[in-house]
């Protein structure tokens, strides 16, 4: 028989890996979560909330010097960017990260279209990335309510 | 305290090492802020250059080390390492998502210790320790620091080739005043480099000498023994990558050519050596190659006058690297580094050597004999150094683009060849310990143990035993130029950590390593290798000569 627990840590295990295989995630990720443990129990959660918070701020900064229009800082836009491509490297975001360089490049090469696309790019990675994340903290508040362990998933 | 003594004492040491970290990202800091809680630092944390700046006057003996990001709003990272520096003396590690070896130049520079890229793991943060040993060593040793080499320089003075004044002026200069550190170090970065290639290209290889190629190459502040140095290794690298296939096929008749070279010239007995020694893989526990990589920790001097190159039996004792027969270095990180292919395939199957009648080749495999057994150990010392590797790769990386797994911002090398230029640049010069190089060719035989190996090895040991601590910090006293801004502090000290044990496992892609190494090592390359005299005995070493000029 199929307990409730069983269900959720297969469902756990099942979206975990999708989402490396989806290219949201990458090994930086598995990183922060061996780096939580009793002393930490909610490191990785506490961690990218603060990268979903430098990301929203961020993307806003880039999205005000782009509407400068005529008059757009892109060196403002860049050093933003780049700090943004820091942080979703730390945190495993890889499709943030990836969408990152290519924002990077059109500010190096003043692309102001280019710019402006793949800032909605990023925009839109970054919270479909929250939501996806939003689920698997929720599935593993289930299974840790449902009296279960939250399985390690090895990709 | 003997060197001995003081490495117990640090024993305890990484533990509630104090560091203050310092990034204005909120989540990188965070990150970064765990990570070296893990490794069992305590740790303190600010998003403000400024802010940090005060804590550190506070109290200058509140911290041991500052990792600090570069872009910050309020202060350039450049700007808080060069103040902390000057005010602090404290080792300052420099953090950043630029791989731009721009970056890390700036970084090396303005006295950074290391430069890590983002995202930082955890094992790179493991062995930042050593920086801070290593300057404490540095501080002390610069009182202490003895000028023993001459014994070896008059030995060697004899057996000069090509570069024989050079080399003498460089051994003769780094003994005299060993503390004044006055040779900055130059970083061979992928640029310089790839001017010293169109310089050579320029002149021919036979006819490419250090003073038209610093001609050629015209850039500011290198000198024409940086250039020697560099050279030496060059050619060395080119021997080993063009010999490669030849020596595969030709064992038997390399073995006989070299015994034959050694009887008539009997200086670079030992470069030939290599050259006529089939590559064979697997024989050679990737000693060698170990060797090469290790040599950046050890005394270059010593090296020079043991054929140093050859010895690191401490190498393939390695025990995380050790694999019988096959190459060590695969066991290492560094396989992922083509230069590991290189390497192996440079290095002669010194197992296969041990009844040859060439002296060198059997005492290297007396060496080589003694791979896990004696030399680990009785010897501290010999401590592979894969993550010095390791982290020179990462610091060279972005200095040199080499191609590194992991990171997607390295890039291949440009040519084998300098890969394995680089790979050869191990030997580590270590003119301050240098003290007294002919014993340490008498005491040699690694399978021998002798105090004076021990000692020679000591300086550049990056094992995870505490001995390992005064290993770095020799070597970057001994690299470290007067100015501490100058060059390969960083670089060593990065080759130091990077061969830290163990556990840092992954290898970073960092290629710099070997050139940072080689950067560190450049005195290997101008010890004097001479086979004069070879007789099957360990004394052999003595008189083993690095033969500077032999070409092809």
């Amino acid at each position: 028989m199929d307990t409730l627990i069983a269900q959720l840590q297969r469902q756990f295990r099942d979206y975990t890996i999708s989402l490396y295989h989806q290219g949201f995630l990458d090994d930086q990720f598995t990183e922060l979560k061996k780096l939580q443990d009793e002393c930490s129990p909610d490191f990785v959660a506490e961690v990218v909330t603060l990268f979903f918070e430098d990301c929203e701020k961020l993307i806003s900064n880039m999205a005000r010097a782009l509407d400068q229009t005529g008059n757009v800082d892109f060196k403002l836009v860049g050093s933003s960017v780049h700090q943004l491509k820091g942080s979703s490297s730390s945190v495993g975001a890889k499709r943030v990260k990836g969408l990152c360089i290519t924002l990077k490049e059109c500010c190096d090469t003043q692309n102001y279209e280019g710019c402006v696309r793949c800032l909605q790019q990023v925009d839109i990675e970054y919270k479909t990335l929250k939501a996806k994340l939003q689920d698997l903290f929720n599935l593993e508040q289930q299974i840790v309510q449902a009296g279960g362990r939250i399985p390690q998933v090895d990709i | 305290m003997t060197m001995e003594q003081e490495i117990e004492v640090l024993d305890q040491f990484p533990v509630g090492m104090r560091v203050l970290a310092v990034d204005d990202d909120q989540t990188c800091l965070r990150i970064l802020q765990t990570l070296l809680q893990r490794c069992q630092y305590h740790v303190t944390t600010t998003n403000q250059a400024q802010t940090a700046l005060e804590l550190l006057r506070e109290n200058k003996n509140k911290f041991d080390l500052v990792i600090s990001d570069v872009d910050m709003p309020d202060m350039d990272g450049f700007k808080l390492l060069e103040l902390v520096g000057l005010e602090m003396d404290l080792p300052v590690i420099m953090l950043s998502a630029h791989s731009d070896p721009k970056y890390v130049m700036k970084g090396v520079k303005h006295g950074a210790c290391d430069y890590l890229l983002k995202p930082v793991r955890i094992e790179e943060l493991k062995n930042i320790w050593q920086h801070v040993v290593r300057k404490s060593k540095l501080k002390k040793n610069k009182s202490n620091v003895s000028n023993g080499s001459g014994n070896c320089d008059k030995a060697n003075r004899k057996r000069k080739e090509q570069y024989e004044e050079e080399e003498e002026e460089e051994r003769g200069n780094d003994n005299d005043d060993p503390t004044a550190q006055k040779k900055p170090r130059v970083l061979w970065t992928h640029e310089l480099h790839n001017k010293f290639l169109a310089a050579v290209d320029h002149l021919g290889v036979e006819r490419a000498v250090p003073k038209k190629i610093l001609d050629l190459m015209n850039v500011d502040k290198l000198t024409r023994e940086n250039v020697a140095s560099h050279l030496q290794k060059f050619r060395v690298a080119l021997k080993k990558v063009s010999d490669d296939a030849i020596q595969q096929a030709n064992r038997a008749a390399i073995d006989s050519h070299f015994m034959q070279m050694n009887s008539q010239k009997g200086l670079g007995g030992f470069y030939h050596h290599h050259r006529g020694i089939p590559v064979g893989s697997g024989q050679f526990h990737g000693g060698t190659t170990m060797m090469r990589h290790y040599s950046s920790n050890r005394n270059l001097g010593r090296l020079n006058s043991l054929g140093a190159g050859m010895f690191q039996p401490v190498s393939s004792s390695f025990p995380r690297n050790h694999n019988d027969g096959g190459n060590i270095i695969q066991g290492l990180p560094l396989e992922e580094l083509q230069i590991n292919n290189n390497i192996n395939r440079a290095f002669p199957s010194f197992t296969s050597q041990q009844n040859s009648p060439m002296v060198a080749p059997s005492n290297l495999l007396l060496l080589e004999g003694n791979p896990q057994s004696s030399s680990l150990p009785s010897n501290p010392g010999f401590s592979p150094h894969f993550e010095i590797s390791k982290r020179l790769e990462h610091w060279s990386n972005a200095a040199l683009s080499t191609n590194i797994p992991q990171s997607d911002v390295h890039s291949k090398p440009d040519t084998l060849e300098w890969n394995a230029f680089c790979d050869s640049a191990s030997p580590l010069v270590n003119p301050n310990l240098d003290t007294n190089p002919a014993s340490l060719c008498r005491n040699t035989g690694f399978g021998s143990t002798n105090a004076a190996q021990t000692d020679f090895f000591y300086p550049l040991q990056m094992n995870q035993q505490p001995a390992n601590n005064s290993g770095p910090v020799t070597e970057a006293q001994l690299f470290r130029s007067s100015n501490p801004n100058e060059g390969l502090l960083m670089g060593q000290q990065k080759l130091q950590s990077g061969l830290m044990a163990s556990d840092a496992g992954s290898l970073d892609d960092r290629v710099n390593s070997l050139m940072t190494q080689e950067q560190s090592q450049s005195d290997f390359s101008e010890g004097d290798w001479d086979l004069d005299g070879l007789a099957h005995s360990e004394h052999a070493y003595e008189k083993l000569h690095f033969p500077f000029s032999l070409s092809a």
